[in-house]
């Protein structure tokens, strides 16, 4: 029987894929301990730079200015009101010389509710275009990578094994996928809500992004490379979308 | 009869004076803790950042490849500006006695990076009133409003550091003197100018973005709660998007 694939389950194909691709995070550990410091800095950047500039590629994409102003509004305020209630605002992320068990434990959970709003900014980006989600899933694959270096990182310094750590990772991502199916889905029933819940993916990720991934990147490496690698991922992620659209 | 490029020239300058009005604000800023001035850079960063949004969807629309080489010269001219700045004594004696060289420094690369960001506008509004006349108030009014919170953005790193709200507002001004001086040669060679566009405005996006990344984003996160800052900032980042969305 053939014919045209079910977009959701293009989603979730692809929402899989940026979910999988996270254990190649485990890869720089490979044969060490640990890593310097400033890899941590730099990852942290390069996973932010993309966050912001996957950010400004899907304000673009949204019809209605006054529905992405509500929804970002909302995504911000929302993302701070869980930082906040969760009492982990001022959590660092990425501290490989804590060893509380209940530390790693507020990372993968702090890890999963982020992968989650990314997953919504894949399903709100397949529901505007098909192919727009499919560059949302590769962009956010790719910067899943870095994300799991950290967490791998962290995980190592709790005494876990790397191969469980790389495991973690993808487990972690997994709320990515179900978000990205689950939006989809809703948009596709309720068109009208589209560019209020791209509005919400832009603000989530930009609070993310500013909140878990930039401040601590600047005590990591010096902030004229941080700024360096953040630009140019942000860039890079501009610049693919251009080609791929 | 007045001739075109002088009606430009009117245009463009009227839009530089309403940068101006960026510092007005600050009139009623009273508090200078390092709280304030740390939510302020966080203002201020949001407000460029927003503003590099536009720019790179102006930019992109003429042209990706062309957009993304400027502003890697936009990157490369900051990375200079500041190695020279660390370097030369001048400029950091010139903007005041009693400013550590770190705050001087932020201070002369935040006018720099608006100024880049002007001849970019400059060069973009002269090519556009190309496009005739008549809709050349249209343009100006546009380019009048969007200038305003660019002086705010401005104000709001000078003004915590005791800079007068006068001359915050001269500041904000002198930065955007680019524009009149160079949408006259825009709209008399606007064939000649075409091509580059892309190019000076991807010049323009990189050269903020990375000052924001570099001097305002650190500064504000040392001083204030991150949660805060990533608040103020992404609010004041969302609001420059939809303004300009709106215009």
């Amino acid at each position: 029987m053939t014919g045209p694939i079910d977009p959701i389950l293009v989603v979730l194909a692809y929402g899989a894929v940026a979910a999988g691709v996270s254990m190649a995070g485990a890869l720089p550990l490979v044969g060490r301990e640990s890593l310097p410091i400033r890899w941590l800095g730099w990852a942290n950047a390069l996973a932010g730079g993309m966050m912001i500039g996957a950010a400004y590629v899907l304000s673009v994409h949204a019809d209605s200015t006054i529905d992405l102003g509500l929804g970002a509004l909302a995504g911000i305020l929302f993302i701070h009101w869980v930082h906040s209630r969760a009492g982990m605002a001022e959590l660092e992320l990425d501290q490989v010389d804590r060893g509380e068990s209940v530390y790693a434990y507020q990372v993968l959970f702090m890890g999963a509710l982020h992968a989650g709003w990314e997953g919504m900014a894949i399903g709100a980006a397949a529901a505007v275009e098909l192919r727009f989600g499919i560059f949302m899933a590769l962009a956010l694959a790719v910067h899943n990578i870095p994300e799991g270096t950290i967490l791998c990182a962290v995980l190592r310094a709790q005494g876990v094994t790397l191969p469980s750590a790389a495991v973690l990772a993808v487990a972690v991502n997994v709320p990515q996928v179900l978000f990205g199916v689950a939006t989809y889905a809703v948009l596709v029933a309720a068109p009208v809500a589209v560019p209020t819940v791209v509005g919400f993916a832009v603000g989530a990720l930009l609070d993310l992004m500013l909140v878990e991934l930039l401040p601590q990147s600047y005590r990591q490496a010096g902030k004229v490379s941080i700024a360096l690698v953040a630009a140019v991922a942000m860039g890079l992620v501009v610049l693919m979308e251009g080609i791929f659209s | 009869m007045v001739a075109d490029w002088l009606i430009v020239g009117f245009y463009a300058l009227l839009t530089a004076l309403a940068t101006g009005l960026g510092a007005l604000p600050f009139l009623f800023v009273r508090s200078v803790s390092k709280r304030a001035v740390a939510y302020s850079n966080g203002i201020a960063a949001g407000l460029m950042l927003g503003a590099c949004f536009g720019l790179i969807r102006e930019g992109t629309a003429y042209g990706d490849w062309q957009t993304v080489v400027g502003a890697v010269l936009g990157i490369g001219f900051i990375l200079v500006t500041e190695r020279w700045l660390d370097t030369s004594q001048i400029g950091l004696h010139q903007v005041g006695a009693g400013r550590d060289g770190k705050t001087a420094k932020r201070m002369i690369l935040i006018v720099v990076v608006m100024t880049v960001h002007s001849i970019a506008e400059g060069v973009a509004v002269g090519a556009s009133f190309g496009g005739g006349m008549t809709l050349a108030a249209v343009i100006t009014i546009a380019i009048f409003v969007h200038n305003v919170p660019e002086g705010v953005a401005i104000s709001a790193v000078l003004r915590p550091e005791g800079v007068s709200v006068f001359r915050c507002a001269l500041w904000s001004i002198f930065s955007s003197l680019p524009q009149p001086i160079l949408a006259v040669p825009a709209f008399l060679f606007v064939e000649a100018v075409q091509p580059a566009l892309p190019y000076s405005i991807g010049f323009a996006a990189g050269a903020m973005v990375f000052m924001v990344f570099m001097e305002l984003l650190p500064e504000a996160f040392e001083d204030a709660p991150r949660a805060g800052i990533g608040l103020v900032t992404s609010v004041t980042l969302l609001a420059m998007v939809l303004f300009q969305r709106f215009l």
